[in-house]
């Protein structure tokens, strides 16, 4: 039995038996959707429709129904792409390398900042696709055996990294993801009454019997898929930050970028899962699970990364200065006083200015503050990307080349798709898996929640 | 004896069993129950198909029936019965011909793959006008444009030829028997035969004229010239031997005569001691100007008295002489009088008086003979203003029979003057010679629809002593007859004009001239007039072809001509002319010209060298003017550039929404606006693409008489170009003579100092400091390129050239106005600014003002051109970023791009320092939402494409490859014929178009080569050499000669 002292505060709250744990997360799950889930649903099917639309256009048309111009090869695509794969950062983040620190209080919330992973990588996956001019050779970036002998991708370029580091973090997330389902899943098909239903989950929890081989079995695959994770958490922003990094675009061109990359993205990831938790937990009443606690521990971890990032930003401008290359010094200068400096003080206020609220223990407690800053956190990394991306290219070496950017509704549309399709994955999943992993969670039970802490209090024990 | 050996199938057969027996019988040794199926009905009956059965048939039928309704893409393609010798599939011929609209001329060569002619080169053997201008180069495209008339047209309906004729004889007899006038309306005629045919057909024909017109006309120039030396025709101008020029409004390098200068004129631009010092005293912002050293701004009222001032200065005596330049001035006059015979002073007006007093002022310097050559008179101008002036009020007065037009659009040019098409319907015989049904086809009875210049035979005498042959290159596309036919047949005349043409040249050596497209005459002065005069019957093709000698003496006479009570009342005129508060200087773009071309989609989206605009003509404004009218052009979200509108109104006529361009270094108090557009009736290329300006011509260049009123809305532009400086950076590395010839190159603070990076190994350069393995590049071939910044006056016709070589699609205005133009060239073209990190130092300015300043060009901006391409990288950043491996490098030195292989991800683009990559955003070919892109979207527009070049898909990346398709054929030949490719054998597109030589192109490893002399030169940098991606591409440093 795992021993917590006494001061710790409880992450599991109210008098709850295993029973009642098991009652509430099957709930969502047993019950019917609401209105509101419907009217949600609804909403974000109908944008991912209207993606799936301005995505066939693209196809059919051509990348000209963008807004992108000969100067300006890449914007909102590859904006959107590092935003999404940036947020599918936190999920990973959470379940295994939380896993390795022992820290028990991520049980609550890895399942579904797992989820959120897969889904947002999901979305991040398209638009390296759909950003080609011939998606449909797009088998070309595989290193797959072909008759034009000795043809082979290029190792050389980042891009190629991308697709190896975004496939094997997809791979891996959605395997340690379904591993920590299979008892939960087991969980819902014992319950299950209808023959549909119990058969599904039957095929979907893999023949689990609780058995003690059974749960060794599983804490011992976790903890190794949790520790082929970890590095990747680290690896594919890294790599996603050298497509940028190795080039020699001013403004791209740029040392620091893996671990500011990387910091950036747990700090959206993080905001992200906030956003979402903070709304599951007054939906499915989950309040007793995921509590405030969690909430204020994710700021904590927000205020930590944005300050980061902050760093980073600073630090560019210093080395930008520093370097006294004139280019170097120009990109940086326009970035902030050029025409698009509105972006780059968006990017400023949001990320480096809103966190630092949560010094403050009242505003790092109260759920709505929490919850508007986690959206904004989320609106200032978008920018930071689009910033990275477009104020960089579009006044770069020789001027006679500058332009601007300006999306066209294929661009807008798109991205409004993929957050569609985020939450529509997202809907599915919350009113069919269950979104806390409760089989984790009853193993903490006893030593942090809270009727077990003031049992222990009372008695004595330690 | 024979024997009748019994071979068997096997032992069966052999042992010749009974079962074997029975099979053998059959030849089928399996029944086939046909008979057992359907003969008998009852059984047919009773059987079932099977439901497998029925599926297979099913199956079957449902497969045949696809395919058959599948039809095969048809491929006609119809090979030659008799081949002709002479056309070897995949080997390019050339033929040398001469271009002239009457208003370009050039000597050129066409280049034909599988008898069709796919592009133009420059004709290096033609004593005069060898360089053809970006309008010539591109005019191969107007051959096949679908919208070129194929037939005749009576009264608008397509006829056929007899009926043509039988028409226009009748009314031409009718015409001619009432005693009414014919009149030949062309433009300048510069071919001796046709003048000589006109000739003819003059004295057959009573009350016959011939009246030229110049669409751009310089009529008041050559009475300038009738009067100084008698001669109605121009001189020609040797800028070979011109130390000083002072230009007075003169483009000469854009449009001016028609006299190609730029070569001579590059030819002393070439950085040294003789470097030649140009001076350029115009209103708007010209071609020319840009190039010169020093360029003052001057209103064009104000010309006049600048060139009495300056001829005072030089000796002269006139009155008047008051400018805002006369500082200027004086400084021009010093250093005219230390050229003395060597300087040239060359003025740009329709202007008689200007002329006059220019004329005087060589005549003072006397370099008549020098750079002024008064024996060797140009035809290229003709034209006479006040002829057509009486031509428009024959045409009303009602005595008018006929009027006969060719190579001349009037109706067009005249758009102003509602009394020429008034005149027009009046005239009972109009017959129009056109390619295409234009503005004046539309007036006419009978449209003679014409052979292009690429089917028709032809010579032309463009200045004394110069001869050159046209000569169809390829069969007439359609049912059309070239100008001079025509004449012959209602004439009476048999044979074609080609019997015609060497039956009056009587040429010994006439193969050798059709050969080399132009024939030394040298000697020959009798003119084009004297052909046309009927007392030369001489034979003076006899003289053209046997180049009999004779003296000339006119340069001495000249220099003695124009008697000085002509400057002084020349100068009194123009002292006493008054000026306006807002004057418009009209002139020619260069993609333009006069608007011949309109319909050809190359030139419209040419960027104006100046303004970088494409698609468009606008109103020059100075910056200072447009504050106070509340004229601006502001730039959208995207980067595309808009401009305010106004209701011009010039001479009383009133243009409404012109477009307004602030333009820099344009003069306080001046507008500029473009001839050449507003086409109606081009084709859809050209119809309605920006204003007519000839609506507000009164034939002379300039007007005083300017009113201008701010409209309503915005104009969008097609402007490629958003930054307009160098932001104070090494881009165009620029130095004055005096540096140039008197301080260090190399080293700390030298004029071409090679950036240095700190390092623990001490100060190193970008080379130096190098991550990366480098290639072998001392085995084989290692191509580069030298650009002279010097030498490019920003033509243009390198960037026509590539758009005929490389296939380049054209995207339209709305496309280019998003910046995504797909020029593999461009030429860059930047201001100065009057912010620098000096200024900004001394004058305390931060660095956030100093930058946001130096984005504003200088109202009196120098002016740099850059051709950028592909530079090559042999250490390239986009190949090391493609996923895919689709752009990687030779061991040549060259980028290459393997399109197929490319799936589009622009990551290369992105990552390249010069931004040379264009990306295919959609299908350009093929497709009707670009069917501006006449080149790739009917069967015969693609005529023109190059085989030796692919058509790029959606979504490819692609650019500059050095030609690489001509580098494989230069090789290929050398190594067929043993022997090691010679230097200057392979030339690039852009290389051979460029006449000033501004663009070498060849092998270092060669150390004999030209671009090996020039890659040691001490002007030689790399475009962004700290970068550290050894471009193979190089630029001499442009030296400018102030002093």
């Amino acid at each position: 039995m795992h021993y917590e002292a006494p001061i710790r505060k409880p992450l599991i709250i109210g008098d709850k038996s295993y029973h009642d744990i098991t009652v509430d997360i099957a709930r969502p799950v047993e019950t019917k959707a609401p209105r509101s889930w419907w009217l949600v649903f609804g909403i974000s099917l109908a944008a991912f429709l209207w993606g799936i639309g301005c995505i066939l256009y693209t196809i059919g048309v051509g990348i000209g129904t963008w807004g992108l111009n000969k100067t300006v090869g890449w914007a909102w695509d590859i904006t959107n792409f590092v935003w999404w794969v940036g947020i599918g950062h936190a999920g990973t983040l959470i379940s295994a390398v939380l896993l390795l620190f022992r820290q028990k209080w991520r049980m609550s919330i890895n399942r579904s900042a797992e989820a959120m992973t897969i889904f947002s990588v999901i979305q991040a996956a398209l638009f390296p696709g759909i950003h080609m001019g011939r998606i449909w050779l797009a088998y070309f970036v595989m290193p797959i055996p072909n008759q034009f002998g000795s043809l082979w991708v290029n190792f050389n370029s980042p891009l190629l990294w991308d697709v190896f580091a975004i496939s094997t973090y997809f791979t891996v997330s959605v395997v340690f993801w379904y591993v920590g389902l299979i008892p939960d899943f087991a969980m819902i098909r014992d319950r299950a009454i209808r023959p549909v239903t119990k058969h599904i989950y039957k095929i979907l929890s893999f023949g689990w019997g609780g058995k003690a081989k059974h749960w060794q079995r599983f804490e011992e695959v976790s903890l190794v898929l949790a520790g082929l994770a970890t590095p990747l958490v680290l690896s594919v922003h890294t790599i996603v930050s050298m497509d940028f990094a190795t080039s020699v675009i001013p403004g791209w061109h740029t040392t620091i970028f893996p671990p500011y990359f990387v910091a950036g993205a747990i700090f959206s990831g993080f905001a992200m899962v906030n956003t979402l938790l903070i709304i599951v937990r007054k939906v499915f009443r989950m309040e007793d699970y995921i509590t405030i606690q969690h909430i204020e521990m994710m700021n904590i971890i927000i205020m930590l990364t944005g300050s980061i990032v902050g760093i980073a930003y600073i630090t560019e401008l210093f080395i930008a200065w520093y370097s006294g290359v004139e280019y170097e010094q120009y990109a940086f200068l326009n970035r902030a006083t050029g025409p698009y400096w509105w972006a780059y003080w968006s990017m400023m206020t949001c990320n480096v200015f809103s966190p630092q609220f949560m010094w403050f223990k009242k505003l790092r407690t109260s759920l709505i503050f929490s919850f508007i800053i986690s959206i904004v956190v989320n609106i200032g990394m978008w920018f930071e990307r689009f910033v990275i991306i477009v104020t960089s290219l579009h006044r770069d070496y020789l001027p006679s080349s500058w332009s601007m950017f300006s999306p066209s509704f294929v661009d807008i549309g798109i991205f409004i798709g993929t957050i569609g399709f985020f939450f529509v994955l997202f809907l599915l999943y919350a009113r069919s898996f269950p979104v806390i992993a409760q089989a984790e969670l009853k193993t903490i039970l006893k030593s942090s929640g809270e009727n077990y802490k003031k049992l222990q209090e009372k008695d004595g024990h330690h | 004896m024979a024997e009748t050996k019994k071979y068997w199938k096997g032992i069966e057969e052999l042992t010749n069993s009974a079962t074997v027996q029975k099979l053998a019988e059959n030849e089928f040794n399996s029944e086939i129950s046909t008979e057992e199926f359907l003969g008998n009905k009852e059984k047919l009956e009773e059987s079932q198909t099977s439901r497998r059965d029925f599926l297979k048939y099913m199956g079957f039928s449902t497969a045949a029936a696809t395919l058959a309704a599948c039809e095969a893409p048809v491929v006609e393609s119809i090979p030659y019965v008799v081949a002709p010798e002479e056309v070897i599939p995949g080997i390019p011929n050339y033929y040398a011909t001469s271009y002239f609209d009457g208003h370009d001329y050039a000597s050129i060569l066409v280049k034909t793959r599988e008898g069709r002619p796919i592009k133009v080169e420059n004709n290096k053997l033609a004593a005069m006008n060898g360089g053809a201008n970006a309008r010539i180069h591109a005019s191969i495209l107007d051959l096949y444009d679908s919208t070129r008339l194929q037939k005749p047209l009576i009264n608008g309906e397509e006829a056929n030829w007899s009926d043509v004729d039988t028409g226009i004889k009748k009314d031409l007899n009718a015409a001619v028997s009432n005693g009414k006038q014919v009149v030949f309306l062309t433009s300048t005629v510069i071919s001796p035969t046709t003048k000589k045919l006109i000739g003819e057909w003059a004295a057959q024909t009573n009350g016959f004229k011939h009246v030229m017109y110049d669409a751009f006309s310089y009529s008041g120039k050559l009475d300038a010239h009738s009067a100084s030396s008698g001669k109605r025709s121009l001189p020609t101008y040797n800028f070979k031997n011109a130390d000083v020029i002072v230009s007075f409004g003169a483009d000469f390098l854009g449009d001016w005569v028609g006299q190609n200068v730029s070569a001579d004129y590059a030819s002393r631009r070439k950085p040294g001691k003789d470097m030649s010092h140009h001076v350029q005293f115009e209103s708007n912002m010209s071609l020319t100007g840009s190039n010169a050293d020093l360029r003052h701004k001057i209103k064009p009222s104000e010309l006049g008295n600048a060139l009495i001032q300056l001829y005072n200065e030089l000796g002269g005596s006139a009155s008047g002489g008051n400018t805002s330049v006369s500082a200027q001035v004086k400084e021009a006059a010093k250093k005219l009088r230390a050229a003395g015979s060597r300087g040239l002073v060359v003025s740009g007006t329709n202007d008689a008086d200007v002329e006059a007093i220019t004329i005087a002022i060589n005549k003072l310097l006397g370099n008549g003979g020098s750079t002024i050559d008064y024996s060797k008179r140009s035809y290229l101008r003709q034209g006479d203003d006040a002829a057509m002036k009486q031509l428009v009020a024959d045409m009303n007065s009602g005595n008018f029979g006929a009027l006969f037009v060719d190579n001349l659009n009037p109706a067009y040019l005249m758009a102003g003057d509602s009394k020429f098409a008034e005149g027009m319907k009046k005239v009972p015989l109009t017959v129009t010679f056109a390619e295409k049904n234009n503005e004046t086809a539309a007036l006419s009875k009978y449209v003679c629809a014409r052979h292009n210049y690429l089917e028709s035979w032809g010579d032309a005498m463009p200045a004394d002593g110069v001869y050159s042959l046209q000569q169809p290159v390829i069969r007439p596309l359609f049912n059309t007859r070239q100008t001079e036919e025509c004449l012959m047949t209602w004439m009476g005349k048999t044979g074609s004009y080609y019997d015609y043409l060497t039956t009056n040249t009587k040429a010994p050596n006439w193969k050798k001239a059709l050969h080399d497209g132009v024939a030394n005459v040298s000697g020959v002065a009798a003119g084009v007039s004297a052909v046309a005069d009927s007392t030369d019957k001489a034979g003076f093709f006899e003289r053209v072809f046997g180049g009999s000698d004779e003296n000339n003496t006119d340069n001495n006479v000249s220099t003695g001509a124009a008697p000085a009570a002509d400057v002084n009342a020349a100068a009194s005129r123009l002292s006493s002319a008054k000026g306006g508060a807002m004057e418009i200087q009209f002139y020619q773009k260069t993609g333009m010209g006069t608007g011949n071309l309109a319909n050809n989609p190359w030139l419209q989206e040419l960027p104006d060298p100046i303004s970088r605009v494409s698609w468009d003509n606008y109103l020059t404004v100075a910056a200072a003017d447009a504050v106070e009218i509340g004229l601006e052009n502001t730039n959208e979200s995207n980067g595309a550039l808009n401009g305010s509108v106004v209701n011009l109104t010039v001479n009383g006529k009133t243009i409404e929404n012109v477009p307004v361009l602030v333009q820099p270094g344009q003069a306080k108090g001046t507008v500029g606006l473009a001839v050449g557009y507003g086409r109606t009736a081009a084709g859809k290329v050209g119809n309605e693409v920006g204003v007519n300006a000839f609506a507000l011509f009164n034939g002379s260049h300039h007007s005083t008489d300017v009113k201008i009123e701010k409209g309503i809305g915005t104009h969008g532009f097609a402007c490629i170009q958003l930054a307009h400086t160098m932001m104070g950076r090494k881009i165009v590395n620029e130095v004055n003579l005096d540096t140039f010839l008197n301080k260090p190159a190399y080293g700390e603070g030298g004029w071409n100092e090679v950036t240095e990076f700190e390092t623990f190994k001490g100060p190193l350069t970008s080379e130096e400091t190098n991550l990366w393995d480098d290639f072998d590049h001392q085995t084989g071939h290692m191509w580069n390129m030298s650009i002279d910044l010097n030498l490019c006056n920003g033509c243009g016709a390198c960037v026509i050239a590539c758009h005929a070589e490389n296939n380049v699609p054209v995207v339209g205005k709305e496309e280019v106005r998003k910046h995504r133009d797909m020029h593999w060239l461009r030429i860059d073209r930047y201001y100065s600014s009057d912010m620098n990190e000096e200024v900004a130092e001394e004058q305390g300015i931060g660095a956030i003002d100093m930058y946001a300043a130096m984005e504003k060009p200088s109202s009196s901006p120098e002016v740099a051109f850059q051709p950028v391409m592909c530079q090559h990288c042999n250490h390239a950043p986009c190949e090391t970023v493609c996923p895919v491996a689709a752009t990687s490098h030779s061991s040549e030195g060259l980028n290459h791009m393997a399109y197929n292989r490319c799936i589009g991800t622009r990551y290369c683009a992105n990552n390249c320092p010069y931004k040379v990559r264009r990306f295919n955003w959609f299908q350009y070919e093929g497709n009707s939402k670009f069917d501006k892109n006449l080149a790739m979207n009917d069967d015969l527009g693609r005529m023109v494409l190059n085989p030796d070049v692919t058509v790029r898909a959606r979504g490819v990346m692609e650019k500059c490859s050095m030609c690489i398709q001509r580098i494989q054929l230069g090789k290929l030949t050398a190594k067929k014929e043993g022997r090691p490719l010679k230097d200057g054998e392979v030339q690039t597109a852009c290389q051979s178009a460029c006449d000033t030589e501004a663009i070498v192109f060849g092998d270092v490893n060669n150390k004999d080569s030209q671009v090996f002399k020039l890659k040691q030169d001490k002007r030689m940098y790399h475009l962004l050499e700290e970068v550290g991606t050894q471009p193979s591409v190089f630029y001499q440093t442009k030296v400018r000669n102030r002093a």
